[in-house]
């Protein structure tokens, strides 16, 4: 719809996926990859996202836009392969916020 | 009590802060920890004004706000926390205490309280660090549903992510350690650090620890939340906070 479109925006602002891209083809951020991961990091992605980015800003192309937010998805997809090793709560721990409580015995 | 790094033969001087699963009165205190805080057992003890005057419990204070008000690591941790219900209050689940040998800090799950170690913690890079730590075993109990006392898993779990994303193994700190390594240094330093904590806390064959940390590095090195990332640099980090200060805009518009 035309309205929604007209009130979408990248997921990050143009300045920082040029931020990004500058930090990851850093000297700092290659010699970290290769600490890390032996090998050199892989920035390809981010040039794309800001020309992307940009071209979303003077033209507001569609194919900019799905480019962007398909990135954007698959990065989110990277950050979550991995089989997690516990549950996740629904709501947080009942006695997070429970005064300490000084002659009371501990419960296990 | 979970403890991240703390050994008795350690020469490090940063032992990666602890846990501290909680007391039982089925299960030895030793047997999970709690022997490294004497403290603990003593909450009914006021702190004194002599207490603060000589003891080094003010200059924790002290350094903990520092780290709080300015770690990008911290402020990130903190952010998320509140976010998932846990708001953190620095009087309520920080305790700066005496600690035993070379431990740095814990995490009292029982107390839902980060323990500091002050006579062990002297510079404030040391704080930003114990404190950014213990913060992800928090955030861990806070998200998810740890069992610190009986599931080694999730304890070697938690202690690996503490280890990655704290700074714990940075170049720099690990170089100072004189534990000299590039290529991929930093998991084989995130699975020592990782294997020494469980040690530390729990009583357990080195073999079984290994076991245990082997079967959960891949998945635990590669959670990287609340970051989004390992944070190897305050700009890293700082970068990481962006993005978290920023989520509304980034979910709204994927």
């Amino acid at each position: 719809m035309a309205g929604s479109q007209a009130q979408w925006r990248p997921p990050r602002s143009c300045d920082i996926y040029c931020s990004e891209l500058k930090h990851c083809k850093s000297l700092r951020n290659r010699f970290h990859e290769y600490y890390t991961y032996g090998r050199a990091p892989d920035c390809q992605q981010w040039k794309q996202d800001y020309q992307n980015c940009k071209d979303w800003e003077k033209n507001h192309s569609t194919q900019a836009k799905e480019s962007l937010q398909e990135s954007e998805r698959k990065r989110l997809a990277d950050q979550r392969k991995f089989t997690p090793v516990w549950e996740l709560r629904q709501k947080p721990p009942s006695d997070w916020h429970l005064p300490l409580n000084q002659g009371k015995p501990q419960d296990p | 009590m979970a403890q991240s790094g703390a050994k008795a033969a350690d020469l490090s001087r940063e032992p990666p802060g602890e846990q501290k699963p909680s007391p039982s009165s089925r299960q030895n205190e030793e047997d999970l920890g709690y022997n490294l805080y004497p403290e603990r057992g003593s909450r009914l003890k006021k702190s004194t004004v002599e207490e603060s005057l000589f003891t080094f419990k003010h200059k924790c204070q002290l350094m903990l706000q520092f780290a709080m008000d300015t770690s990008p690591y911290a402020k990130l941790l903190l952010g998320a926390m509140k976010s998932s219900g846990c708001t953190v209050f620095k009087d309520r689940h920080f305790s700066c205490e005496d600690c035993d040998g070379t431990v740095s800090g814990g995490f009292d799950a029982a107390t839902s309280q980060i323990v500091l170690c002050q006579n062990n913690i002297h510079q404030q890079a040391h704080m930003n660090r114990v404190v950014t730590h213990e913060l992800i075993h928090a955030f861990d109990h806070c998200r998810a549903q740890v069992d610190w006392f009986s599931n080694y898993r999730h304890l070697a779990c938690s202690e690996i992510r503490a280890a990655n994303l704290s700074g714990d193994c940075s170049f720099i700190n690990e170089f100072s350690r004189f534990n000299f390594g590039l290529r991929k240094h930093h998991q084989e330093c995130v699975r020592g650090r990782a294997l020494r904590s469980i040690l530390a806390v729990r009583r357990v064959s080195r073999e079984e620890a290994e076991r245990v940390v082997d079967e959960v590095f891949d998945s635990c090195f590669n959670d990287h939340a609340p970051f989004g990332r390992i944070p190897h640099s305050k700009k890293d980090a700082k970068f990481a906070h962006r993005d978290f200060e920023n989520r509304d805009r980034y979910y709204a518009n994927l």
